[in-house]
């Protein structure tokens, strides 16, 4: 029993270090001026050339940030002189709390044949 | 590429337009702190380059006159997996493929294009984009830019 609730306790805190923190995100946001390119709300980007990442789904966002930092990787690698600049001085964590506040928003993304 | 294309004066207008819409930020995160003046500095002067380098590829985009109604028809290898709710992809890091339904037209356009060059390495992507051609693209960006949460279901998916 007492095994139990132990282990209970540990994998609760496991969980918790790992959930990504979406006001942390919202603050780097603001600190790395992304509003300036991708639009206030995320998805009113200032060209039409950059996407809308308002409600993009979490787990791709991540992958999207480490394949600018990776750009040569032949499997995930992307190479932009914007982007390869913003996210290279971004941690591990950094990404996920960003990917996480950017899936958070309202936003048009829709899922469609 | 990029060069082969010639400005009209339209065009210049406007990057100049957005680059002094963004002045008074750069200038406003200039009394925060010493790293965002920094990064708010080079950002700016990035900005400026990558605005008018992206208003010469959308312009571009423009040029070819993407359609929504031709893209029905040549989003089918598409579908296979961005039309999948919940569908996952890649090993060893999994995630969920991109919701493109409602995304910007000629960022579509422009990716696909990235995918075709090289910039972008996923091997998938770079596969189907080496088949379709510029109009292609600017057909499959308007086709995703139209759908919203009532457009109705793709009849030849």
């Amino acid at each position: 029993m007492k095994f139990i609730a132990i282990s209970i306790l540990f994998l609760a805190s496991a969980g918790l270090a790992f959930a990504a923190d979406i006001e942390a995100g919202k603050k780097l946001a603001a600190e790395r001026n992304c509003a300036t390119c991708h639009g206030p709300d995320y998805y009113s980007s200032i060209a039409p050339t950059y996407p809308r990442l308002a409600g993009q789904h979490e787990d791709y966002l991540y992958y999207a940030l480490r394949s600018y930092q990776v750009e040569t990787n032949a499997n995930y690698g992307r190479k932009n002189a914007v982007m390869g600049s913003q996210a290279k001085g971004l941690t591990d964590k950094q990404m996920r709390n960003l990917a996480a506040y950017l899936a958070s928003l309202p936003g048009p993304l829709v899922v469609k044949k | 590429m990029y060069f082969a294309y010639e400005w009209q004066s339209g065009q210049a207008m406007s990057a100049i337009l957005l680059a002094i819409r963004n002045l008074p930020f750069a200038f406003f995160m200039k009394n925060s702190s010493f790293v965002s003046r920094f990064n708010s500095a080079k950002l700016f002067l990035v900005l400026v380059l990558t605005t008018c380098l992206g208003l010469s590829i959308s312009a571009q985009a423009q040029d070819l006159k993407g359609s929504a109604e031709a893209g029905k028809a040549k989003v089918w290898l598409c579908s296979g997996c961005h039309a999948i709710a919940d569908y996952r992809a890649d090993y060893p890091l999994v995630y969920h493929v991109p919701k493109i339904g409602g995304q910007s037209a000629a960022y579509i356009a422009s990716s696909l294009l990235a995918y075709k060059k090289g910039e972008r390495k996923h091997p998938t992507m770079r596969a189907i984009s080496a088949s379709l051609s510029d109009q292609d693209m600017a057909d499959i960006g308007e086709y995703y830019a139209a759908q919203n949460k009532s457009s109705p279901i793709n009849p030849m998916k």
